[in-house]
This record gives C-alpha cells, structure tokens and sequence, in this order.
C-alpha cells in the first residue's frame, strides 16, 4: 500500500513525497506508530513525521508532527544488535539525529523499508557530496511554524551526531555562521508524545523472539542461518555514509593545498579546418600548464556531422592542439568529447597522469527541439588528487534577443548532465557536485542597448569597462539569473565576435553584427585565481577570435598519515558511540544470601537495576541451557522482564518460598538453595546473580517411611543420615538397628493433641488457622522446642492437613490409587485394598480413620458429618498421581467413607 | 561491488579470574587502562572496526566472567564465537596451568573452527615473573596457536593481538563469506523480486534496484 499519496496531498505542488513507510518510533517508555515520507523539493530532503489513523489513503488520516531535515547536521545509523545481527527478515532498527537530536525507529522488514533507507541514505550522500552548496530548507519553514513546540524528536542525551566527535569542534563556529539561512527550530518539548500511556505497553514492544534471543545459550548446529551470524550486510551502508560524511566535514584536517595551473581555452572556429598553428593561442604562456582544457563550437556545419555526429574535424582540430601544446612539456591526452560541433580536449602534464582518475565524460544537447546537439554543453569530470573538477564546454542559444533562451540553455545543461558513477548506490554527478566547476564556451550572451557605432567607439577607447556594463551576460549575472555563483575575471580583450574571417575587421556583412563578448570563461570554486584573460588577435581562420585564461587552482592533496589518523579517529568514534548506545544496568547486588529458609515460609529480598547506560533498555531473565525456566520453582524474580527508562530504575523482589513440591528434595540435601540468575538486556550485556541460602529440613514435604525412623526431631539429624535413611527406604529388608516407629511422632503429636483438646471444638477442621501459629507448629515438630504443640485448636488441625498434602508419597501411595476407585463400592474390597499398603501407611491411615471417627461421635458439638470429613480428608489421603477429575472425586469420598462409618455399621 | 560488504565477528576472552581480560578489552577498544580491579560477573561486549585487507571487520569482544562457579553457563557463550582469547598472568604460574583447563572447554564447548590465540598479559610486570616467555612460546607450539606477551598496562602488543586474531577468523571464513554473501544476495533480489510485484510501475526499475545490495 503506498502511503506516499496521502502525504503528497498535505504538500505543495512543488513538493513531492518520493517514498513513505509506516514504522514505529521507539520511545523511552512506548513504542508509537508513525507514517515517515521523504519529502523533496528543490533537491533538498526532509523526512516528514505523521501521526495517522489508520492505513493513510487520504490527507485527511495524517497529521503532520515533525521534520527532520536532511542536512549536513543530519546523520542515520543502523543500531546493530548482538542477536539481531544478519537474520534476514529481522526488523531493521536506526537512529535518526539532527543536531542535538535525535529518535530511534523500527523499520519492518520489507522492500518498502529498504526503498525508504536507500532514498534517505542517496538524499543524506548527496548533501554530503554537495561541499559547494549549502541547503537551506527554507520551504520548511511554513510547516514547522504549525508544529512548532510539539515535535516527536527528543532532546538527546548522547548525541549520535557528529558534534561530539571532537576533531570536529574547531569547524563548529565557522559552521554556526553557515547556518543562518538554515531552519531554525525549537526542539519541542517531547512531553506531548509521551503522553499518560502506562507502563504496560511493554509487552507490546516486540520483544524479540525467544528463539533468537535465546541463541543465546542454545543454538549449537553450524546451519547456515548459524554462520549467517558472522556477516552483517552493509544492508543500507548507513554506517559507510556515516563515516563518508565525517571524512568530508574533517576534510581540512587531512588535506592540504597544491596549486596548478589550468589552460582554458575556447574557440568557435566557424566550421572551418585548421589553416593556422595554434601556438599563439595554446602556448602564450612562460610556463607551461599542469592541464590543458582547450574547446570548440561550430567545429563542422555540415549535415553529416549534425545528423550522424561524424566529421573528419575532430581529428584535424585535435592534432592542431596537440602540435600547439606548450613545447616545455609533455602532455598526455586524457579524453575527448565531442556532441555535432562541440568539442572539448583535456591534457595533462605527464607527470600528473597518476593523479587523474574517476574520469567521466557526458553531453547534453539543446538546440532544435530542444534536445539536438547543434548547440549544447559537453563535459569532463575528474578527479585530480582530492578535488573533484568538472569542465564544461557549451554553446548556448544564438541571436541578440534570445538571452532568456540562453539562461534557459544553461539551466538545462545543469539539470540534465549527470555523470554516472561507478558505485550504483551512489546519486549520480551533476555538474554542481564539483569541488570546480571551469565552464568556457561560446555562451553567445550579445551586447545590448548600443548601437554598433557607440560600440565600436568605446572599443576604440579601450572603454571596455563602459562596454561592460552593456553586456548580457554580466546583467543577468547581476540578476542571479544564470551562472549562479560563478566568477568571471575582468575583460581587458575586445570582443571576440564577428570579424571578417581571415583579418581583424568587424562583421562588413549585410547584418553588420553589433562585436559581442560571445567567448567566455567562467568558475566556481574555492581557492581559484586568474593569472591571464585574453583573446588572440593573431588567429584569423574563423569570425571568432580565440580566448584562453590560465587559472591558478588550489588543488586538495591527502597528507595519508593523517588521512589514515583522521579516518581511525572516526571509526574509533562510531565505535565508542556504538559502545556507548549498548544498554546497560548496576545492580544493587550481585549475590543474595536466604538465611534458614523454612518450609512455606516466604523470604524477599530486593534487587535494584539502575539504567546507567545511555539508552532505554528492556531487561529479563533468561533460560539456561535444559531448564524450561529461569530459575528453580522455589524462586522468582518479580517482575522477571521489564522495561527501565534511561536513568531510570526498577526493584526487582527475588523471592523464596519453598512449597510441597519442591520441599523433598531440599529436606534430604538433594537439592540446596543454589541458582544463578541470567539478567539479560536486549541487544546488551548478560549479568549472572547468585541466590545462595540454607533450608532448614522439615517433617513436611518428608516420607511417612523416613519420618517413621526418626525418633529426634528432623533438623537434629544430620542431613547425610536423612539421604542414607531415605535412600535405604527403598529397600524394605535392608537391616535396621533401631525398629521403626509404628507411625511418624509428628502426626502422632498433632492427632493426639487434636484428641485432647479439640474432639468437641465446633467446625474443627472447618475453620483455617493462623499463620504465625502454623508456623510455630511447625518449628515445633521439627525441632521438637517447645515440648508440647502451641497455638489454637484450629491452627494445629490445619498443621496436620498441611502435613498430609506435603507427604512426597500420599498416604494411600500411588500406586493403589486405581485400585481404590475401582473397588469403592464395596466396603470389604476397599479394607483389603488398605491391608496391602506398606505397614507405615497402613498404620497412618486406620490411626487416622479411628480418630476421624472419635470425632464424629461428637458430631453435636463439633458439627461434623460423614460428608465433611470425607470430602476433607479423601482428597489428601487419596491423591491421584495425574488430574483428578469430578467422577474420580466422587470415587474417593466413596471409598473412605466405608472407614468413617466402620464403627457404627 | 561484489566484495564490498561488512563482516562481523564475535571473539571471546578466557582465563582466569584476575589476568587482565577487562583491561585488555578496556584498552583496546577505549584506549584506557582503569587499575581496579572490579570482577566481571556475567557476560559484557563491546564493538570495534578494524580494516583488514579493505574488508571492514567489526568485532564483538565479549568478555567473560573466570570465576569457577559461572563456567557452567559461561561455556554456554563459548559456541557463538569464531575466535578465543587464551589469557594468562605471567605473574601467576597457576593462571598459565589453568590455560590447559580453558583450552579443553574450548575444545568441548566452542566451533570446531574456531580460532584461538594465546596471550601471556602483564608483560609489564617484570619483577613479579612466574610464566618464563619460553613456557609461553612452546604452549602455544604444542596447541599451534600464535602466542603474544602483552600489557594492557603499558598498551603493549594489545592491537596486535586483537588483529591478529582477527585477521586469522577472516581467513579460516573467507569461503564461506564469500558464498555467503552470494547466496544472501541472490535472497535478496528473490525477495525484492517478489514484493516489488505491482509497484514496478511506480518505481523507475533500475537505479533504485542497485542500491539494495
Ligand atoms: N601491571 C598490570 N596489571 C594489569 C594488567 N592488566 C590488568 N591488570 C590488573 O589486573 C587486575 C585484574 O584485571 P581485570 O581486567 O579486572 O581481570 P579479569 O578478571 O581477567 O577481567 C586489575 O587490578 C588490573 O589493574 C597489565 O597489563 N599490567
Ligand atoms: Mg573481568
């Protein structure tokens, strides 16, 4: 879906939306839909934020929050994640900045997503590569009025930007004054967007997938996607841009001057052949150039040339340069272009050859139709040491009234001549790209608002200054209507059109042409200075006369030492940001102690994060390696994943608490209260916290077998005995000094003491009891401190429920569970079914039926049933080794219920 | 435009507890030596460039906690990396015999490809001497691994070493990197290929098509 249309029709008609995608803005605490359009206008960028309500079709469903300008203070990386790295078909996560600012977004995957990042990434490259022409946005500015003090961008706290590499800091004042014409803008507070959203939106942050995250510590197999890990693409070469953008702004750093000479040369030579050394033109100087520029117009009118762009002159004309070249030097010819009967030759000194590379040539025609290449523009680019310069040689739209036609010519050369570069990622060379742009040619630009006798007075007055003032080419220079930034030197030659071919008389023909400064050489650049600016008289052959300047040029060289310091000293510094962004916490603590943890007895403790790093982050505890979870079942992290703004914090209760399950392995020491927590950050560092403590073994949680054999309380017996006792039980023959006793002394004190105290205690075993007493009982049977049980009647006969549940092994053990329900309905078969248990349970279960029927003889006082205490105690006795469903329920209560009414029938 | 592409490597640093491994990473990656010594107690990373042979080769160093009672989940990181870092103190002969230990999880837990180097660190500490430079040497001979004394202290030998190591993954995945890279390749215009169906209008072919590689 092309969200593009919407946002085109929020813009003006000289704007266009050239690429939108909808993504999600990462903020410190929630993660917000926008719609991003890449705006153009007048060859400059801006990544436009909407807000929208849903897919946009129409103007209407969008708001406009935010432009980014994509200016040389702009800059987009990709944020890299350990785990993320390369899995194609990953969302792609940047950080956008401008200035001081800056915004981190999640791109889905996609060609759409792509499409945005590389048109981005070709608008940034080309500011980047534009060191001549400074964009200004001033289009911007009506949008940013309107948003003005709500923007999304937030302030940043670590700039990714540029401003805090520091060799860049002696360049920021000169920067500053650039920037005038630049947009300014207040950063918007950004407390419009954080809104009141909860925190809750965490979960909707798309947590990556556990299967990469937990990679981690699992993945192992060399599968492809495995060694996918080792290679990031340079997906969208943001980070190469980065660095491509920093080498140009610190370009002054590494660089340094050299001047060379130039040889510009132009001449219409009126479809004429060679009759004349060129010698008086080309070699006029002491010295000889570094480079030759030398061109041509009208170099042959015929048909032929103008229809199949072939003509025997090219050659004659270029050996006559050649043959006129300085004779102190020698020259190596670098390329010729030619379009019908424009030409341009480029020499270098030999020595300099090496240094020439990245040569382009290219024509643009605009003569009939405005397409055919009787008139037009041919040019050169290259690369001479650092500097990119570019030659252009045109002949522009003829007759004296037809300079608006000439401004247009000139604009369409610009436009439409495009160097193609060998890097296809890369926006293609335009003229304006340069570094220097020499531009020569017969610009036909004619002398206007004099008569031809004025004129040809004030040339014979040498008045070329008055004469000056008449000429359209310097008017409409003075109007910013063409030749937009480019020096002309002073004219001290006559005009170089039209004379009587072969003398120095002016045009005797009918028309009687009013002299013009037809020929002219002009530039852009820095560091340029004219040394000559001349016709010559001498040459007769063509109504033209030839004209050369010779321009000193301060070329860029690499000193590569610093060159190579420079480039490290960037590197190095995306590196220490990138280092910088990895998300990263203190813990309060690294190691938690749990003193004498006791059955069903809880204990927290709390850990606190602190987001120390420089970025949001999002924290949880991750698996190990064949552990389905976390941490062990005795203990939990809370909450165990979480999200902690940037220099915000969490506490984190780490808590123990010690249930029926896992209470048997601890009793007998084959578990300890031991783990080690992973606390994992995204795309950050893994923290390991140890939780260390003792347990305290109790009778709960402990077989009937094992607690039969001890005679002292459990926590006086050395926890190797209680793993020898427990590992002996298994074997029922194995030789015991001591008889066991008949039943566990623990359950004996809690029913004794229910008989005692509590046979007529209304709702026995209906009411709970209370904590703190439960927990006094507890202490109480397994150290055996105080000698009798406390608490309230109710508290202990809680204790001994709990007891039963705790049992590893139910009363009734498992294994006769089946055989129970299938016997229920009959009295005999289920005291048979009993007779066959172990004689320990055996004894426990007739010890208890006898005294659950002790109480029901008392059933006025302490309004029992059959059915309560049934329903009560068949579920603990009875314990289904799977789920128990309604029906099985049922069965149980059945079955006991034969022991609670035994006495009676 | 076929060769230009990024490689990323992830390296780990070994050794006991105390040998400098923090340091070492420290100093390479920031330049800066902190003298404390604060234990790792988990697992770190950090970023960092090199140029190699015109290839951009961003590592990932991840540094280790060497206490005893992390190893077992510590070895778990071991098979995500390409390349490992030996480290010893030559001023603790029992760090240098402990190597032996390290070098046999390595041979347990890690890549069957993985590249290892050995580093003797605090070559600055003259005086205190356990580990002679020749024991070093010839432990490196028999597990033919290249072998560097340095000091995170002193910054002796630290960009070597890291490069070196580096230099020696890029070479021993340079196949695979290059089919790799193929074949992600000719993933991606596939993927291209099918979603740009009924956009191909819009989008004036070409110019753009050559951007996403
Ligand atoms: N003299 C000296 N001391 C070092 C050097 N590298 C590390 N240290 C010291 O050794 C101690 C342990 O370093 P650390 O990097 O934390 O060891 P790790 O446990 O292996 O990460 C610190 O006190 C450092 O100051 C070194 O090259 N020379
Ligand atoms: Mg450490």
């Amino acid at each position: 879906m092309d969200q593009s249309v919407a946002i085109q029709e929020t813009l003006e008609k000289e704007e266009n939306c050239i690429t939108a995608v909808q993504c999600d803005i990462l903020f410190d605490k929630i993660t917000e839909s926008r719609l991003l359009g890449l705006v153009e206008s007048a060859k400059e960028h801006a990544i436009f934020i909407y807000t929208h309500r849903r897919m946009a079709i129409t103007a209407d469903d969008v708001s406009l929050e935010d432009i980014i300008p994509v200016s040389l203070d702009f800059a987009i990386v990709e944020v890299s994640s350990p785990e993320e790295l390369a899995v194609v078909g990953a969302d792609t996560r940047v950080r956008v900045s401008y200035r001081d600012e800056e915004l981190e977004l999640r791109l889905p995957f996609g060609s759409n997503s792509r499409l945005f990042l590389s048109e981005v990434n070709r608008a940034w490259s080309e500011v980047c590569k534009s060191p001549i022409q400074k964009p200004k946005f001033e289009w911007i500015n009506k949008y940013t009025n309107a948003i003005r003090g709500h923007g999304v961008v937030k302030q940043t706290i670590a700039p990714l930007g540029i401003r805090n590499i520091k060799l860049n800091q002696h360049l920021e004042t000169e920067k500053s004054l650039d920037k005038k014409g630049d947009l300014e803008r207040e950063n918007g507070s950004n407390s419009g967007t954080q809104k009141s959203r909860v925190y809750s939106s965490v979960e909707s942050r798309g947590i990556p997938n556990r299967d990469d995250r937990d990679d981690l510590v699992r993945s192992s197999s060399h599968t492809p996607s495995n060694k996918a890990q080792i290679l990031t693409m340079p997906q969208f070469g943001l980070r190469d841009n980065l660095i491509r953008c920093e080498l140009l702004k610190n370009e002054e750093l590494y660089t340094y001057l050299e001047n060379y000479s130039f040889f510009l040369g132009t001449y219409n030579v009126n479809g004429q052949t060679p009759k004349e050394s060129l010698r008086p033109w080309l070699s006029c100087t002491l010295d000889p150039p570094d480079i030759y520029c030398v061109g041509f117009q009208e170099l042959d009118l015929s048909k032929e040339a103008f229809f199949f762009n072939d003509t025997p002159k090219e050659l004659e004309w270029m050996q006559a340069v050649s043959e006129a070249l300085h004779p102190d030097a020698k020259y190596a010819l670098v390329k010729l272009v030619r379009l019908v009967g424009i030409m341009l030759i480029f020499y270098v000194k030999k020595e300099h050859a090496e240094f020439i590379s990245d040569v382009e040539a290219e024509t643009v025609g605009t003569g009939i139709m405005g397409r055919m290449g009787n008139k037009g523009a041919v040019a050169i680019r290259f690369r001479f040491h650092h500097s990119d310069i570019c030659v252009v040689n045109s002949h522009l739209a003829a007759h004296i009234e037809e300079y608006e036609r000439r401004n247009q010519d000139y604009k369409d050369i610009c436009s439409r001549l495009q160097f193609r570069q060998l890097d296809p990622t890369q926006p293609p060379f335009t003229i304006m790209k340069h570094n220097v742009v020499l531009w020569i040619g017969d610009l036909n630009y004619r002398i206007s608002d004099l008569d031809v006798d004025d004129v040809k007075e004030l040339i014979s007055k040498k008045d070329f200054e008055t004469l000056h003032s008449f000429d359209q080419l310097k008017r409409q220079i003075d109007k910013e209507a063409v030749f937009d930034g480019f020096v002309e030197g002073e004219i001290h030659f006559q005009p170089t059109y039209k004379y009587d071919t072969g003398s120095d008389m002016w045009d005797t023909s009918e028309k009687c042409r009013v002299p013009a400064w037809c020929d002219r050489i002009l530039w852009k650049g820095k560091n340029i200075k004219q040394k000559h600016y001349q016709s010559h008289m001498a040459l007769k052959t063509s109504d033209h006369k030839p004209v050369s300047s010779v321009l000193v040029i301060g070329i860029k060289r690499i000193n590569g030492e610093t060159y190579k310091k420079t480039f490290e000293e960037i590197v190095r510094n995306i590196d220490k940001m990138e280092n910088e962004c990895i998300p990263s916490v203190t813990l309060s603590k690294r190691e938690f102690d749990f003193k004498d943890v006791k059955f069903m007895q809880h204990q927290a403790e709390t850990l606190s994060l602190f987001n120390d790093g420089q970025v949001p982050c999002q924290f949880e505890f991750i698996q190990k390696p064949n552990e389905s979870t976390y941490c062990k079942p005795w203990l939990t992290a809370n909450p165990p994943k979480g999200f902690i703004a940037q220099g915000g914090s969490v506490d984190i209760e780490l808590e123990v608490f010690v249930n029926c399950s896992t209470a048997p392995e601890l009793n007998l020491g084959k578990q300890q209260i031991e783990e080690i927590l992973v606390l994992h950050l995204e795309r950050g560092k893994d923290y390991f916290i140890s939780v260390t403590g003792n347990y305290l073994p109790s009778c709960y949680g402990t077989s009937i077998h094992l607690l039969c054999q001890l005679r002292e309380p459990i926590q006086d017996m050395p926890q190797e005995t209680l793993r020898e006792l427990a590992e002996m039980s298994g074997d029922e023959n194995a030789e015991n000094s001591e008889k066991p006793l008949d039943i566990p002394k623990e359950l004996w004190m809690m029913v004794d003491h229910l008989f005692r105290n509590a046979v007529k205690q209304e709702d026995i075993f209906q009411q709970p009891g209370l904590r703190s007493e439960l927990a006094e009982i507890m202490d109480c049977l397994d150290t055996g401190i105080p000698d009798s049980l406390p608490g309230s009647n109710h508290s202990v006969a809680e204790a001994l429920l709990l007891f039963l549940d705790a049992l590893p092994e139910p009363v009734v053990p498992y294994c006769f569970y089946q055989q129970c329900l299938e016997s229920c309905s009959s009295a005999s078969q289920c005291e048979r079914v009993i007779s066959m248990l172990p004689q320990c349970h055996q004894n426990v279960f007739n010890y208890l039926a006898a005294f659950l029927r002790e109480l029901l003889k008392n059933s006025a006082s302490n309004r029992l049933d059959v059915n309560i205490l049934a329903t009560t105690f068949a579920s603990l006795l009875l314990r289904s080794p799977t789920k128990q469903d309604f029906a099985e329920k049922r069965k149980t209560r059945e079955f006991f219920q034969h022991f609670l009414t035994q006495g009676s029938s | 435009m076929a060769k230009q592409y990024d490689v990323l490597f992830r390296l780990l640093l070994l050794g006991d507890s105390g040998v400098g491994k923090t340091c070492l990473l420290c100093r390479f990656t920031d330049n800066e030596f902190h003298p404390s010594h604060i234990s790792t107690i988990g697992v770190d990373f950090k970023m960092k460039t090199l140029v190699i042979d015109g290839i951009k080769v961003r590592i990932q160093i991840w540094d280790t906690a060497g206490q005893e009672r992390y190893q077992t989940i510590t070895k778990q990181y071991y098979r995500r990396a390409q390349g490992i870092f030996l480290v010893y103190d030559i001023t603790s002969e029992r760090s240098f015999q402990h190597i032996m230990k390290w070098a046999s999880d390595v041979d347990e837990y890690a890549p069957d490809k993985v590249q290892k180097i050995l580093v003797g660190n605090k070559s600055d500490e003259v005086d205190k001497r356990q580990v002679a430079t020749e024991q070093g040497i010839k432990l490196a001979e028999a597990y033919g691994m290249d072998f560097f004394e340095t000091s995170a202290f002193t910054n002796h030998n630290i960009t070597e070493t890291f490069t070196r190591l580096a230099e020696q993954v890029l070479a021993a995945n340079k196949k695979d990197l290059d089919l790799l890279w193929m074949s992600i390749n000719d993933e991606f215009n596939l993927a291209a290929l099918e979603e740009e169906e009924g956009l191909c209008d819009s989008v004036t072919g070409d110019q753009r098509k050559g951007c996403w590689c």
